[in-house]
């Protein structure tokens, strides 16, 4: 038979063989673990053994060094971690409670939250988390439908805010390609035009070699991260608190975003980019990490990505890049990115056996020590504790950049703080989203774009009101109202109505 | 003369065309062998080429520590070899009983296997992992056992159908005049004359139980140290990352005991029975 | 246990029955030791195979995201909903080009190579085999890495010397453009299990008794004589068998297309079981994680499993009458 591994494996449990492939396909939600334990052998006395589950992959020294320095500090209790890469990390925790088996302390994501506690599997910090421990986080850092209900916390914010998604750009291929200041730093490009002028010089220069841009979209769709990019800043909200869903433009409630000018002006933008020949030619072919790497090796100038491609290339020796923050339209910034209130990381099973000790080193993990640490050696994003992000501590340039960009990030409104009902409207993904209708425009399969971006604002106020309709049959009490935010001024931080810390 | 030089001149064709188009189908191997000696820098600058500028053993050793393979490889080969065993002695007993006699239920049987096949088999794993659960099997190597063997059956046997149904018929006969009854011409007759199918089937199962992923991870949940090596192997790719040169290596460990199946299994596939039947 | 009666007329088929059947009870007695032989078979089917496909079954009449148990019941919502999906018949149509083309390519090469390796005077046998059949059990993670990279490094080195030639105005994409996506991958397909046939082939041309060949000769039989008289008509039963599960696995084909491209770019490789994929998990990337739909999901597998079902169902049928006419004439 042709193909008897697929069929061997369909004929397993499909789950299988979609884990497993998907863990392959490196970004996709579905990797899986690495690890093994970690060696819960320590002899004498009455150990408690906390066991951990995480997906942090690349975050692992900074996991590996905290446990041993917690260990240390608490000789009575050992952490044994597993490592459960991304998007496996949920079901597994599905079946280990199911089995009756759950790790004492796990990394939780929020869409499940809510059914974790309605489940009655995590267990309830209040107890613990004081409302003076509560201060040592920033205002707004607890949050009713967010990591608490009920007035009971469950889970805590460990990152702090930055952008999502950077430009970078190779020092090296700009000063070959002469794109240097009078000082000899390379040009920072501050609006859009200047892009294309880059990206053309840098193409002409490359002689077919190297080109002005690329990216790899073959894993997963890389073009929408290019496009929200470039249109925050430019005057559209592209980057929105998690609970508005994906299109809606919270000043009027309605499914309008895909189809406001920055987003049109820039795909048309970026098709001519591919036109001119700007645009790294296999970008299609390859995905994203490979083309990091393609871009760490000079074959082309500029590649959007987060802040988790820097280890990666430091590894491979490459550090002569910069990081840009936001290229808006016309250089001016009309709008930011926007983030919501608190966040999940840690949770507490409810059936640990050992709830002081899992505490204990839920704290050190949340702790400012461990915050501080996670940016300024590990390099892997910025903390929730301010003190921690302190660029001036930073040794390396262009994270500093990014921690830098920290400032371009607002609140913004969250329908979920304003009513916690709204968790429940829970919209169904559209086909073509608008993911693939970048990459249908890019390889020329869609050929009129403002038809298909319009037919796609139509779908996802389909799936919205189809979603709506069936929390309120469930018997929630939410409305379209509740994700209108009239009064919202782009330019400067939303005011939450919330209170600062939760039992104050 | 002439005939002979013929004949040598074909045989050398043969050899040539043989080893060039194999050369050019296991290009791509090749270049997962030799990339598994390079440095990262080497793999991402190297294009095609298959030589490592400067082979780094080390990445063996690395991906032998970092896969835990050292742990796993014993689970691994337990819970294969177990698999193997008993997929093949019940696939064999299940396929001899629908392909060489007729009892009432056999249409229902094969029309069970024929619907199987073609359904599909589920996109969660909860209904067995509740059942093993139910079992009190979680956390052992017989739970991925059972599961990896309950779920491979009907391709064995629908196998194994096949295969006994062209046997001739003489052969039984010739036994039962002999005064064989049931078992005794299953293991004695038709068993030993079933090495080709078994032989292949031993290594498909080999494989993919070698190589499987997802069974392991789920029914070790809460024994890791329980792992194979399919899962150790997933150490080398992350949500952000894969460390391409360490997964060559471990892919190429992980491949050799696959090889050395291959090579004892492939002369029992490719073992004449004829001499047998005449005999 | 009473000894189970041998069939005699099996296996020229339930037509070819003693004519005065005894009663049931008396056969089921007469069979002990089959049902013997069939019970592990059937106790540990019934558990992990045949149980989660009529739990899977339950699914498709709910909404439901996989995780706790299902509550929503919606009918036979999700059916419609996949059957009213273009996209849904786009990946049908894909995965049936996949198998038309790659199905006789693949068996006719696996063919062959059997025949050339079976040849026991052929020296080093034991190494092309295993040269043939390792990319058959490479990892398919290493699969996809080399080869994604491969044919990036191949295109461009490809797309210069073609452009200056004036012969292509675009890069050659063998993986990104929707024009020959589907071709690399079938190209690939063909090459990575094309070892699995050809061992399938090789223990098939074990069960053709030597001395057939040997009286061919005899006869004065030609080396094509042989191979259409003697080979062909014995590898029919296998070769029914090879040809059943290429087409159904091909038809089922996944972690290949998942590794290489996804489905993409914009669906022109999308088969029947990426497609299923992104319902059960959600779309990834870009931050936008979408619910899983497990009932969708089932529902899709299972329509596509129920045409699988009629298709084969059609196929034995057509099988059958041409045996019989066969027989006839």
């Amino acid at each position: 038979m042709s193909n008897n591994r697929d069929f061997a494996m369909s004929r397993r449990s499909l789950l299988a063989g979609l884990a497993g492939v998907g863990g392959l396909a490196a970004l996709t939600a579905c990797g899986s673990p690495g690890s093994g334990p970690a060696s819960p052998a320590r002899s004498g006395g009455k150990q408690a053994v906390i066991t951990h589950w995480d997906k942090w992959a690349s975050q692992e020294p900074w996991v590996k060094k905290e446990i041993g320095l917690f260990q240390e500090a608490n000789p009575g209790v050992t952490i044994q971690r597993t490592m459960q890469a991304s998007g496996n990390l949920e079901n597994l925790l599905d079946l280990a409670a199911r089995g009756g088996d759950m790790p004492d302390v796990f990394m939780v994501a929020q869409d499940r939250l809510d059914e974790h506690i309605a489940q009655g599997r995590v267990l309830d910090l209040s107890k613990y988390a004081t409302l003076e421990w509560q201060k040592t986080f920033p205002a707004h850092s607890f949050v009713e439908g967010v990591n608490a209900a009920g007035g009971k916390i469950y889970s805590a914010p460990f990152e702090g805010y930055a952008t999502d998604v950077q430009l970078y750009l190779n020092n090296q291929v700009f000063k070959d390609a002469g794109l240097v200041e009078a000082d000899g730093t390379v040009k920072i490009p501050k609006n859009w035009n200047d892009v294309t002028l880059f990206a053309e010089q840098i193409t002409k220069k490359g002689n077919g070699s190297v080109h002005g841009l690329g990216f790899g979209n073959s894993a997963f769709p890389i073009i929408p991260w290019w496009v929200n990019f470039f249109v925050n800043g430019s005057g559209t909200p592209a980057t929105l608190p998690s609970s508005t869903p994906g299109g809606l433009d919270p000043r009027t409630g309605k499914f309008t975003l895909r189809t406001e000018s920055p987003y049109l002006d820039f795909l048309a933008l970026f098709l001519e980019w591919r036109d001119k020949g700007y645009i790294f030619p296999q970008s299609l072919s390859i995905d994203d990490e490979i083309s990091r790497q393609h871009f760490a090796r000079g074959k082309f100038g500029m590649i959007v990505g987060g802040v988790w491609n820097q280890p990666g290339w430091t590894d491979l020796g490459f550090t002569d890049y910069t990081t840009v923050t936001m290229v808006p339209q016309d250089g001016r910034r009309k709008s930011f990115f926007y983030r919501g209130a608190g966040s999940v990381h840690l949770a507490v099973s409810a059936t640990t056996k050992h709830p002081d000790e899992a505490w204990e080193w839920f704290k050190w993990w949340y702790g400012q020590q461990a915050g501080t640490r996670f940016v300024q050696e590990l390099k892997g994003g910025v903390s929730i504790h301010p003190e921690a992000n302190d660029p001036s501590k930073i040794d390396f340039a262009p994270f500093a950049q990014f921690v830098a960009g920290a400032e371009l990030v607002l609140p913004g409104p969250q329908p979920s703080l304003r009513n916690p009902a709204t968790i429940h409207v829970v919209p169904k993904p559209v086909t073509p989203s608008f993911e693939d209708i970048c990459t249908g425009l890019y390889t020329g399969q869609i050929k009129d774009m403002r038809a298909a971006l319009t037919k796609l604002n139509e779908d996802l106020e389909k799936e919205f009101v189809k979603a709506l309709d069936k929390a309120v049959q469930e018997g929630h009490k939410v409305s379209r109202d509740d994700y209108v935010f009239a009064d919202w001024d782009l330019g400067k931080p939303y005011k939450w109505d919330i209170p600062e810390y939760l039992g104050a | 003369m002439t005939t002979f030089r013929t004949a040598s001149a074909r045989r050398a064709l043969t050899h040539i065309l043989l080893l060039g188009f194999g050369f050019a189908y296991l290009y791509p191997f090749l270049w997962a062998v030799g990339s598994s000696l390079k440095s990262k820098l080497d793999f991402l600058d190297g294009g095609l080429s298959l030589i490592p500028p400067a082979p780094r053993w080390e990445n063996y050793t690395q991906a032998w520590q970092e896969a835990s393979f050292g742990t796993y490889f014993m689970n691994t080969l337990i819970i294969s070899v177990v698999s193997v065993f008993f997929t093949l002695l019940f696939t064999a007993m299940a396929g001899f009983a629908l392909a060489r006699t007729t009892f009432p239920g056999r249409k229902i049987v094969i029309g069970v296997i024929m619907v199987t096949f073609l359904l599909p088999h589920g996109y969660t794993i909860i209904p067995v992992f509740d059942l093993v659960n139910a079992l009190g099997l979680l956390n052992t190597l017989w739970s991925v056992i059972i599961v990896q063997v309950g779920g491979g059956l009907v391709f064995g046997t629908f196998m194994f159908m096949a295969y006994f149904s062209t046997m001739p018929r003489e052969l039984e006969e010739a036994a039962r005049v002999d005064g064989a009854g049931f078992n005794t011409l299953f293991f004695r007759v038709m068993l030993p004359l079933a090495k080709p199918m078994a032989a292949t089937l031993g290594l498909f199962t080999f494989i993919s139980s070698w190589n499987n992923f997802f069974l392991p991870l789920v029914f070790t949940l809460g024994k890791p140290e329980l792992r194979t090596v399919g899962v150790g192997l997933y150490a080398f790719t992350n949500q952000t990352t894969t460390n391409w040169t360490l997964l060559c290596a471990g892919a190429i460990i992980s491949l050799a005991p696959i090889v050395i199946v291959f090579v004892v299994a492939q002369r029992y596939i490719v073992e004449a029975i004829a001499g047998a039947v005449k005999a | 246990m009473p000894t189970t009666q041998l069939d005699r007329a099996h296996p020229a088929g339930p037509a070819a029955e003693p004519p005065r059947r005894p009663s049931v009870w008396r056969r089921v007695r007469a069979n002990g030791w089959s049902y013997a032989y069939l019970l592990p078979f059937a106790v540990l089917t019934g558990a992990f195979t045949v149980y989660p496909i009529l739990a899977s079954l339950g699914y498709t009449l709910y909404d439901w995201d996989g995780i706790g148990e299902p509550t929503d019941f919606v009918g036979l919502a999700n059916f419609q909903e996949v059957v009213a999906d273009g996209y849904f018949w786009n990946s049908l149509a894909n995965a049936a080009l996949y198998t038309v083309v790659l199905v006789p390519v693949q068996l006719v090469l696996a063919l062959a190579m059997a025949l050339v390796l079976n040849n026991p005077k052929l020296r080093g046998s034991t190494f092309y085999r295993a040269i043939y059949f390792l990319p058959a059990v490479t990892s398919i993670a290493i699969v996809g890495i080399v080869l994604k990279l491969m044919l990036a490094n191949f295109g461009d080195a490809l797309s210069a010397p073609l452009a200056g030639l004036g012969l292509i105005d675009q890069p050659l994409q063998f993986l990104g453009d929707p024009d020959t996506v589907l071709w690399t991958v079938i190209a690939i397909g063909i090459w990575n299990t094309l070892g699995y046939n050809l061992i399938y082939f090789l223990a098939g041309l074990q069960t053709i008794p030597k001395d057939l060949y040997e009286a061919a000769q005899l006869d004065g039989a030609g080396r094509f004589a042989r191979f259409v008289h003697v080979t062909v008509p014995g590898l029919r039963n296998v070769g029914v068998v090879i040809v059943f599960l290429a087409i159904i696995g091909s038809l089922q084909v996944f972690d290949l297309v998942m590794v290489l491209t996804g489905g993409g770019p914009f669906f022109a490789s999308d088969v029947v079981n990426t497609y299923v994929y992104r319902q059960a998990f959600g779309q990834v990337g870009t931050g936008v994680v979408t619910e899983p739909d497990i009932g969708l999901a089932s529902a899709a597998s299972f329509f596509f499993g129920l045409l699988l079902l009629v298709l084969t169902a059609g196929q034995m049928l057509a099988i059958k009458k041409l045996r019989a006419r066969k027989e006839r004439t």
